[in-house]
């Protein structure tokens, strides 16, 4: 097992998990925090990556369930009831929240609306390129699960892009 | 056989092979409204990668690559520690991933993740007077084989014609020869530094303590025998790396002439 490495490899991970962060978090300030405590975290348990496995899911599953912890203390926190078709996305006081589509471009709008759980699907396969089998587990859910959410967000995107009827 | 939804977007996304794949591509083919939804699913990830990509050029913050630098740190010390009894073979030296290390790595992708040569304006010109024909190699010149020495810490220091070019020579000179200035800046810290291109060798040298101290040297791009040779992309990736080190646009004529007056000295 060769830490070295790991700390190179991860290193080199960085401006993707940067990537990564941005789409889950539409926010660039929140994404950066994200990455910083997953960067934490992967530190801290490093000892238990099994060296030849990917490390790249590795981590990715670290962040996405730091991001989902992060979700759900928001929502405790705030206490607000919001729209189903909002997901998990809710929590982030509205004016910031409208201050942050207006920054967006339209494409990262369309993703910001959709709920968590498609947006990460579309993230992992659409844009950070893992295969099905392999979103699936850094998700953790059966790939029938990640396939459906995936298709869901990404006719949402493509109906709001105007690209279907 | 019909084409679903579902096996539409599983070839886009590159999970169906063999001889589904064929299916759904012959099935596409032969069908405009599935390459038409074809085209809108590569149309989303262009779109999608527009939006996310510049976020992987963007300069990764001090803060991770330093945390994982600390970390990497640890364990190497942790490891002397731990194995008083069979200390590490010296040709194989604890690698200790250092912030500079971390950092080459970093520019590195980034050059990877950016167009080879996204030059500003400013720094194009160098590099395209690099590109065009270059005229004459007078002969009489010529550099001597011994162009730079090694200082006692592994640095190379130019000596001979090609210190005496660097000193002398103005990027503006159009002179032929063996030694060209493409481009003079100043980096951070002030020192001055020039991208020059001699015969075998092109390279960016900064002028410090020790003379000028060549940063980077790499064989000048396919050198052609006859009266005319033409640069190779060796130039382009040196006006890239020189744009990076600069701390800010290449000094102009002017500049050059007064820098030249002070003797390059900051």
């Amino acid at each position: 097992m060769s830490q070295d490495r790991f700390c190179e490899e991860l290193t080199a991970l960085l401006p993707r998990l940067r990537r990564f962060a941005r789409g889950l978090t539409h926010d660039a300030a929140d994404a950066d925090d994200l990455c910083q405590q997953t960067v934490e975290r992967a530190l801290k348990s490093r000892q238990s990556w099994q060296d030849g496995t990917r490390l790249d899911a590795w981590v990715y599953r670290i962040m996405r369930n730091q991001w989902i912890d992060e979700v759900r203390a928001r929502t405790r926190r705030s206490q607000t009831f919001t729209h189903a078709d909002e997901g998990m996305n809710v929590g982030a006081p509205g004016d910031r929240d409208a201050e942050n589509l207006v920054e967006l471009g339209n494409v990262g709008r369309a993703l910001a609306r959709l709920p968590e759980d498609q947006r990460e699907a579309v993230m992992l396969v659409l844009v950070e390129g893992f295969a099905y089998k392999e979103a699936a587990e850094i998700i953790g859910v059966p790939q029938g699960t990640l396939t459906s959410r995936l298709g869901r967000g990404r006719e949402a995107l493509l109906r709001e892009l105007g690209e279907i009827a | 056989m019909s084409v679903t939804d579902e096996d539409l977007t599983a070839y886009a996304d590159g999970e169906l092979t063999g001889a589904e794949a064929e299916r759904v591509a012959a099935a596409i083919a032969a069908d405009p409204a599935l390459a038409a939804r074809l085209d809108a699913e590569k149309r989303l990830r262009a779109m999608l990668g527009g939006h996310f990509d510049p976020v992987m050029t963007e300069p990764v913050p001090e803060s991770l690559t330093l945390m994982i630098a600390a970390a990497a740190a640890d364990d190497a010390e942790r490891e002397m520690i731990d194995t008083p009894a069979s200390p590490p073979a010296p040709q194989e030296p604890a690698r200790i991933l250092d912030f500079a290390a971390a950092r080459a790595r970093r520019e590195a992708a980034a050059k990877a993740a950016t167009p080879p040569l996204r030059l500003s304006p400013r720094w194009g010109a160098g590099a395209a007077i690099a590109a065009s024909l270059v005229l004459g190699l007078v002969v009489g010149t010529q550099m001597p084989r011994e162009g730079a020495r090694t200082t006692q810490d592994g640095a190379l220091v130019a000596t001979g014609s090609l210190a005496r070019g660097l000193e002398g020579r103005l990027a503006a000179d159009d002179t032929p020869g063996d030694l060209r200035v493409l481009t003079s800046f100043r980096r951070d810290g002030g020192d001055y530094c020039r991208v020059y291109e001699a015969r075998a060798t092109s390279g960016i040298a900064c002028k410090g303590n020790d003379g000028w101290t060549l940063e980077r040297v790499q064989a000048t791009g396919q050198r052609e025998s006859g009266e005319y040779r033409q640069a190779g992309s060796t130039q382009g990736d040196l006006m890239a790396a020189a744009q990076a080190m600069a701390s800010g646009e290449p000094l102009d004529a002017q500049q050059e002439r007064a820098a030249r007056a002070l003797g390059w000295v900051k």
